[in-house]
């Protein structure tokens, strides 16, 4: 079977000036590929064009060279005019800033996608209103993102993608910003969410920690310019306890290769 | 590869630019056209002919008539900038001191605010007479307002952190009058500047609409009122011509001044 | 600026029971100084004689009367008329024309040295010419309104439209999003704030463009009033006129600032988007 999403010799850097020397490779020859309903983590140091290489698979920016395949077709990742974001709806993304409309209710922002694809009806409402009780916004749906904690901005900004479905989602350091305590929590609603329908997930993270614990397969990112430095398999069986994973017996070996592989 | 597609283009920048230059004249030639047309359709009495305005311009400005009036608005102007600049600056440093009082007359300055003052200039000719003194007046309050508004913001800005921190690192009270307080009121004051300067020479000119018989607003209600029309559009011209030139001014001041400071773009009107 | 910041002292037994007496207690030193300005006020034109300036209560007695027969509202609701016009012929397409340029920056580019010498040139000093060509009637202010109108609009539509945050385009777009779709949900909302920031700048100037145009030429309206009132050295009836100007100045911007808070309700309390004037 063949994969999902095939990243293939993926390179970029920014556009330089005419005259000057060619600015620095950011991603160079960057190959992996991510299997359907399967659970991928990426590990990186910051800056290292994590953030980067999600906008190149989502669309929303252009490579410098390599193709991305989606389900075996050729994404024009190549040409800035010809970038489809989203993938006609197929890619979700989860940034890590929450981007919310300010100007909308909590629930109005969960059924805004639904909106702009001219899908919104009982249903999907409904489908809207049980992921908010799914984690805990419930009596939060009418107010407003200033008036949400960073958490609930995080909670609402997670379903919004998750209501339309769609087959791949990216998640740039979604739980970065978050206390401890709150990240646990979501880490948790996130793999029970996940469970329901077993979508493909490319997870992107600098906690190594976080890695093991969500991921069925974790790949290791270099420095500029980003590589694939190792693939590692996550042995620890579903469902998995977020809160006692460190004590796992196969943790500390995974954390120890994966932390040696990280520089 | 698909990476040369990418780097900057310097040549289509510069073709933007060239492209964006050329619209504005053919824009600027455009609307002349569309004004030369205009005073032959509408006819003389309501628009004036652009050549004939051009003619105008040039015999006044021979005949010295030009620099007559630019003079006396500007006379007047400068001289009322300074009135409201003066008290604008020196109430904020008085009030300084009382705060008691600064509070307890503060919505009434507020409110003073909201009054329009163009609308006080018949009351002002009424108790002042028809000489200087109402346009003096009018472009105080108008200098003032502003003025006053920035440096009492400035103010109340500077004290507390700096002055603070000036303290604890010994600066005398002078010392921080002068120089924390001066230069970080410099910006405020600036800012104050940039809006009441263009207002005092268009207050000057809309006084002179109603009282006087110099200046340039003179001139444009004067020839109004004889239905010269082409003099009308003239002053127009010199008056709108004047009013950009100040502002240009202020604005190639404002960026040499403050180089130093990140600039916000999406600030900039 | 400074808010008020009066603080009352510690309450006195009677005082505190009672809202309103605390209130004003709270307020003496301000009620204080209103007081000296009315007793200054009386004072001056006690000594100067009600020729040069009216009494205070002579001012409020003729406001009243002025009131009670109609004639105040009369000429306050053509200088409000001329300016909700103005307001509305200029703001709207002020409103609108940043939108339509938004994907075209070559024509705003063209666009930008006119429209800043607009904005910059002395707007009310064409008052003469609108009057020349529109004559002595309503017409001639409401051009001239929103002539000023037009330009604080227009530059506050557009920084209100460059200023958006473009990830939260690139979020609707991911999400399936046109550009139709994109102008209407995230474009339009998020410039609203700033639309509005230019509607309350833009009021006072309508009213006072309104008011200065009347001044010069017109047989209606506030500043007829104070025009004609001050010609036949009237300071009474000028007053009177002149607090009317103030209470149409107030109550618009009133009802802005009203209509505004309802639109942005969703505003965090700290968003320093929105310029004071």
């Amino acid at each position: 079977m063949s994969a999902l999403l095939e990243v293939r010799g993926l390179a970029k850097r920014f556009a330089s000036r005419a005259g000057r020397e060619p600015s620095p490779w950011i991603i160079q020859n960057l190959s992996f590929s991510v299997n359907e309903g399967e659970f991928l983590t990426i590990i990186g140091p910051s800056g290292g064009g994590k953030t980067t290489l999600l906008n190149m698979i989502a669309q929303i920016d252009c490579a410098s060279d390599g193709e991305i395949r989606f389900q075996s077709q050729i994404a024009p990742v190549n040409d800035l005019k010809a970038l489809k974001p989203g993938l006609d709806c197929k890619i979700g993304y989860v940034t890590q800033e929450d981007n919310l409309l300010p100007w909308r209710t909590c629930i109005d922002n969960v059924l805004f996608p639904l909106q702009v694809q001219g899908k919104l009806n009982d249903e999907t409402k409904a489908r809207a209103q049980n992921l908010i009780r799914a984690v805990g916004l419930a009596g939060w749906e009418n107010h407003y993102p200033h008036e949400l904690s960073g958490g609930m901005r995080k909670r609402t900004s997670l379903i919004r993608t998750l209501v339309y479905d769609p087959p791949v989602i990216l998640m740039d350091e979604p739980f970065g910003a978050l206390d401890a305590q709150t990240r646990l929590q979501l880490q948790d609603d996130l793999l029970r969410l996940w469970n329901l329908g077993r979508k493909t997930i490319v997870f992107v993270t600098h906690d190594i920690a976080e890695a093991i614990a969500l991921g069925d397969r974790a790949i290791v990112l270099t420095r500029q310019p980003s590589q694939v430095a190792g693939e590692h398999r996550i042995t620890i069986p579903r469902p998995r306890d977020i809160r006692g994973i460190m004590t796992h017996p196969e943790f500390v070996d995974l954390y120890q290769r994966i932390r040696a592989q990280v520089q | 590869m698909a990476d040369t597609a990418l780097t900057f283009d310097e040549s289509a920048a510069r073709n933007r630019r060239i492209i964006i230059r050329v619209g504005q004249i053919a824009l600027a030639v455009g609307l002349i056209w569309i004004w030369k047309i205009g005073s032959q359709t509408a006819g003389e009495l309501f628009f004036a002919d652009p050549f004939k305005v051009w003619d105008r311009l040039i015999a006044i400005t021979l005949s010295g008539e030009l620099w007559m009036h630019t003079y006396e608005t500007l006379r007047i102007s400068f001289v009322g900038f300074v009135l409201g600049c003066f008290f604008g600056v020196l109430l904020p440093f008085v009030l300084r001191r009382m705060p008691r009082l600064t509070d307890a007359i503060e919505p009434y300055i507020m409110a003073s605010v909201g009054v329009p003052k163009y609308a006080l200039i018949p009351l002002f000719i009424l108790w002042f007479g028809i000489q200087d003194a109402p346009k003096l007046w009018l472009i105080g309050l108008l200098v003032f307002y502003p003025v006053f508004i920035a440096i009492f913001a400035g103010i109340r800005g500077v004290d507390g952190r700096l002055i603070n921190m000036a303290r604890i690192a010994g600066a005398s009270e002078a010392r921080i009058n002068r120089e924390v307080i001066w230069y970080a009121l410099l910006p405020f004051f600036f800012s104050g500047l940039k809006i009441a300067l263009p207002r005092a020479v268009s207050a000057a000119i809309i006084g002179e609409f109603l009282v006087g018989n110099k200046g340039i607003g003179y001139y444009i209600e004067h020839s109004r009122q004889q239905m010269d029309v082409t003099g009308a559009f003239t002053g127009i011209v010199v008056a709108i011509a004047l009013v950009l030139i100040v502002n240009s001014a202020l604005t190639y001041i404002d960026k040499r001044l403050n180089a130093w400071r990140p600039t916000d773009r999406h600030m900039a009107v | 600026m400074a808010t008020l910041n009066s603080t009352g002292g510690p309450g006195v037994g009677v005082l505190e029971g009672n809202a309103l007496l605390g209130w004003l207690y709270s307020r003496r030193d301000q009620i204080l100084v209103l007081l000296i300005l009315i007793a200054g006020w009386h004072g001056l034109s006690l000594l100067l004689g009600t020729y040069w300036i009216g009494t205070p209560w002579g001012v409020a007695v003729r406001l009243y009367n002025g009131l009670l027969n109609g004639e105040i509202i009369r000429h306050s609701s053509y200088t409000l008329a001329e300016a909700l016009a103005g307001f509305a012929i200029g703001g709207i397409p002020a409103a609108v024309l940043p939108f339509l340029l938004r994907r075209l920056p070559i024509v705003t580019a063209i666009l930008d040295p006119f429209m800043v010498g607009g904005y910059g040139s002395p707007k009310l000093a064409l008052a003469p010419l609108f009057i020349l060509w529109f004559g002595i009637g309503l017409e001639s202010k409401i051009a001239l309104v929103a002539f000023t109108v037009f330009f604080i609009v227009y530059f506050s539509t557009l920084s209100g439209i460059r200023a958006l945050d473009t990830k939260l385009v690139q979020m609707a777009q991911v999400m399936g999003a046109s550009e139709a779709k994109v102008a209407r949900y995230i474009i339009f909302p998020g410039a609203v704030p700033h639309i509005f920031t230019g509607f309350r700048i833009a009021m006072p100037y309508s009213i006072g463009g309104a008011v200065v145009a009347e001044i010069i030429s017109a047989n209606r309206g506030l500043g007829y009033l104070i025009q004609l009132r001050s010609m036949n050295f009237d300071t009474t009836g000028v007053f009177v006129a002149l607090v009317a100007v103030c209470v149409v100045v107030f109550l618009s911007n009133l009802v802005v600032n009203v209509v505004e808070r309802r639109l942005l309700r969703w505003r965090p309390p700290s968003d320093v988007t929105a310029q004071k004037e």
